[in-house]
């Protein structure tokens, strides 16, 4: 079957998947909502009905889970659309959107933010910041070095200002009050969507929202980034503002993520190198893919983890516990296939 | 179109690999450069495609130095024609082939019906259509240089810069591959390739340039560039040529002046 009819089919087979899990994201829960009442809600909201639901339902549906599941998808498919693009710039299938230490620097900002005792919106602005700053010194440091190889350059600076990043966040870890601070550290470092409010999921979507337009309107030029540099350069392509264009607009998508829900690993890594074998690398067909799936799949994760026990598990966790083996069982179809 | 080297001095801030290189590159004319490893065969290539900064003199797109160009007005004049590499993972051949509209596209645009039509023009020219849905990662190294010839022929250009083409390919492919810059030429695509068979060049090639260790060129027809004197001097071994009904050929002695 030809590549573009295949994935054809399987973007409507995510859209349908994508549905179902939402329909199920806002009927499951503590406070259990039927899709029949979900339905009368939605009406009485847009016609003015009369809801068959019982009371309160309507804030569990709109108040409660609404801007979760709106915060789980968005951050799901942000995570997904930013793997793929990074795994498409380092010619690697096997990096993830932190990979140039966007959630090292998200995570010491935040911890910063808590060690201060600041209020929600000045951690999460310290997140935001700390991710940006990170991608803006390791590229600094990178263009300095000026390796014969700049992509390989890159990725080592982003391993080492990773690695001082991290033990940053240790230091303020050990310094950090035990009863409060300590907590609020490791909770924050596991992810969650429990706390996020319409105000971040607003301010979150408007950056995400702009930094996916370049990655849209580039979409297919993206392609030639996994060429090598002479080559694309030899294709008509800037390759250095390329680079500098693409690296910003996950960067900014990373950094909101992590921002309002903390770090959540392995969707930015799993699901793109699982769209590329089923629909190929052209990045026309693997972004938007990738982005209907991670949001699904984020979504799925987010759900299981505040119903199958009495205590949320954090998605954070969930997503390694599914995220570990899906990625051994792919590598071992990447390589089964390359060996042939 | 025609390219001209006007008296190249090619190399790095820090080390200069050769100079007084001239020459004009004609309509469906092949060019064949040989030297031996090091010599900056493939330095000259990135100078020719205005990717690397020339030592001394320029290198002219009809009459306008490269250097102030636009790449995309490069990439539509000259096609870079790479050694087949394991790149393209997850790629099909036809999106491989189709890289090559880049250059006609505006920045935001993906190729449109006349791009596709194209592109699978350029595979059908070289009889591969059936690759066309194959992953390029699948192929074969002389399916693969193929469908890299593929690609130079739907950037539509009219000069084709190819490096070592025949190199990792079996000896039935390296014929092949020989075969199809013959039928460029015919169609009057220009052509300058490198290799390290001088066998490849008398086959050929008009014109043989060749860049010796020291740095020294020669340029000029073929017959007269490459002569058992001349390649014994450029190889460090000992060379014969001989003539066989097939053309002339080359028969390599052992010596002890040999170094890579």
């Amino acid at each position: 079957m030809k590549t573009r009819a295949r994935s054809n089919i399987i973007f409507v087979i995510a859209v349908i998947a994508a549905f179902v899990i939402i329909s199920l994201a806002f009927a499951v829960g503590q406070f259990p909502i039927s899709i029949a009442e979900i339905v009368s809600l939605i009406c009485s909201k847009l016609f003015g009905t009369i809801s068959q639901a019982p009371p309160n339902a309507d804030i569990v549906l709109f108040e409660i889970r609404g801007p979760r599941i709106a915060a789980a998808f968005m951050v799901g498919a942000a995570l997904a659309a930013a793997g793929a693009t990074f795994q498409n710039l380092f010619r690697n299938p096997l990096v993830s959107p932190d990979i140039l230490g966007v959630s090292s620097g998200a995570a010491l900002g935040a911890v910063a933010g808590i060690f201060l005792s600041l209020p929600l919106i000045a951690i999460q602005g310290f997140a935001f910041a700390g991710g940006l700053v990170a991608v803006a010194i390791i590229f600094w440091v990178g263009n300095k070095i000026r390796g014969h190889d700049p992509v390989l350059t890159l990725v080592l600076s982003g391993v080492v200002i990773g690695s001082l990043l991290a033990s940053g966040v240790a230091l303020l870890k050990y310094l950090a009050d035990p009863f409060n601070q300590l907590p609020a550290i490791t909770y924050w470092l596991l992810g969650s969507f429990a706390s996020v409010t319409q105000r971040d999921i607003f301010i979150a979507f408007v950056i995400i929202f702009v930094a996916s337009v370049p990655l849209f309107l580039l979409r297919w030029r993206i392609n030639l980034l996994a060429l090598p540099d002479d080559e694309a350069k030899a294709l008509g392509l800037n390759v250095v503002r390329m680079r500098l264009i693409v690296i910003a607009a996950a960067t900014l998508m990373t950094a909101a993520s992590v921002a309002i829900c903390g770090i959540i690993g392995w969707v930015g890594l799993v699901i793109p190198h699982a769209v590329r074998l089923m629909v190929g690398a052209e990045f026309s067909r693997l972004l938007p893919l990738s982005m209907l799936i991670g949001g699904t799949f984020m979504l799925a994760v987010d759900t299981l983890g505040r119903s199958i026990a009495q205590t949320e598990i954090p998605p954070g966790v969930l997503t390694a516990l599914i995220g570990a083996p899906a990625f051994i069982a792919l590598m071992a179809v990447t390589f089964k296939r390359q060996r042939g | 179109m025609k390219l001209t080297a006007q008296n190249l001095g090619i190399g790095y801030a820090t080390r200069a690999l050769a100079s007084e290189i001239s020459f004009t590159l004609a309509e469906g004319e092949v060019i064949a450069i040989l030297g031996p490893n090091g010599s900056g065969k493939t330095t000259l290539f990135r100078t020719l495609l205005g990717l690397l900064s020339p030592l001394k003199g320029a290198v002219l797109l009809d009459d306008h130095v490269i250097g102030v160009l636009a790449p995309s007005a490069i990439a539509r004049a000259v096609a870079y024609v790479p050694q087949v590499s394991a790149n393209f993972a997850n790629f099909s051949v036809i999106e491989v082939v189709q890289m090559a509209r880049a250059p006609h596209l505006a920045w935001y645009a993906s190729p449109g019906t006349k791009d596709r039509v194209i592109a699978a023009n350029a595979l059908a020219e070289l009889n591969i259509s059936d690759f066309a849905e194959r992953e390029f990662a699948e192929l074969s190294g002389g399916e693969r240089q193929l469908v890299m010839i593929a690609r130079a022929l739907a950037s539509e250009a009219k000069i084709l810069l190819m490096d070592e083409p025949t190199a990792s390919l079996d000896f039935g492919n390296q014929f092949l591959i020989l075969d199809e810059i013959a039928k460029l030429k015919a169609r009057g695509v220009a052509v300058i390739f490198t290799t390290h068979h001088p066998d490849h060049a008398l086959r050929i090639a008009d014109r043989t340039l060749t860049i010796a260790r020291d740095g020294s060129v020669q340029i000029g027809a073929t017959g007269t560039v490459l002569n058992a004197v001349s390649l014994t001097a450029l190889y460090g071994i000992d060379i014969d040529l001989i003539n066989s009904r097939h053309g002339p050929g080359i028969v390599a002695g052992f010596s002890s002046r040999h170094t890579i």
